[in-house]
């Protein structure tokens, strides 16, 4: 028995029933095994992708926990695979509870650089640049 | 603070990092995307190895670009 972590990224034109509904049926198939339980499932919703997967600018994300065995594995995935509403999934070996993400150090001190969108205008805020050694050249 | 001496992951005892975080994980990216070298970062060389790997799974999930200003 083994503790997993799976994002899924849905196209996000699907309605609510269709997602909760595909999730069902992908459960169903780690839930063979003895003793295997979904964990956590947890529902961020729609997000804009970092960059367009098959021509989709969003995705709704819905990370899950589970603990199965690892033979439950191969056939699970290839379910995943073949559905074509289903733009990625990625499943990892688990490494804790879910925690929403919040960012760990957010706010207070400034990042190791500075932030890229918090203002794209004449740089004179009391940031120093140190993105200037790493570019440009 | 061009240059950071002490891994902020270790400040904040952080025992994995989360790829799902992409707040957190975009400070270590080039305006370009690219990851931020050690020397960069300050950090230690444990939790360098976790920030790729998270920000190799970050990417394949779309939280954080491959390129950034990329539009092909």
């Amino acid at each position: 028995m083994r503790d997993y972590e799976v994002v899924y990224i849905f196209k996000s034109a699907l309605g609510t029933e269709d997602i909760d509904a595909r999730l069902q049926r992908y459960h169903e198939k780690i839930l063979g095994a003895e003793g295997a339980e979904i964990t956590a499932v947890e529902h961020w919703g729609k997000r804009q992708l970092a960059y367009p997967i098959d021509r989709n600018d969003n995705g709704y994300y819905v990370v899950a926990q589970f603990s199965t065995e690892p033979d439950e594995l191969p056939e699970y995935e290839r379910m995943l695979k073949l559905d074509e509403e289903l733009l990625r999934h990625l499943v990892v070996i688990s490494e804790g509870e879910l925690a929403v993400p919040s960012s760990m150090h957010d706010d207070e001190d400034e990042s190791p650089r500075r932030r890229r969108d918090d203002d794209d205008d004449d740089d004179d805020d009391d940031v120093e640049d140190i993105d200037d050694e790493e570019d440009e050249d | 603070m061009a240059y950071r001496k002490v891994c902020r992951f270790c400040e904040k005892s952080v025992a994995k990092i989360d790829y799902k975080d992409a707040k957190v994980l975009e400070r270590y990216l080039t305006d370009r995307g690219k990851i931020l070298p050690r020397r960069a970062t300050g950090n230690c060389a444990r939790h360098q190895r976790q920030l790729g790997t998270a920000i190799k799974r970050a990417r394949y999930l779309a939280l954080v670009p491959y390129i950034h200003g990329y539009y092909g």
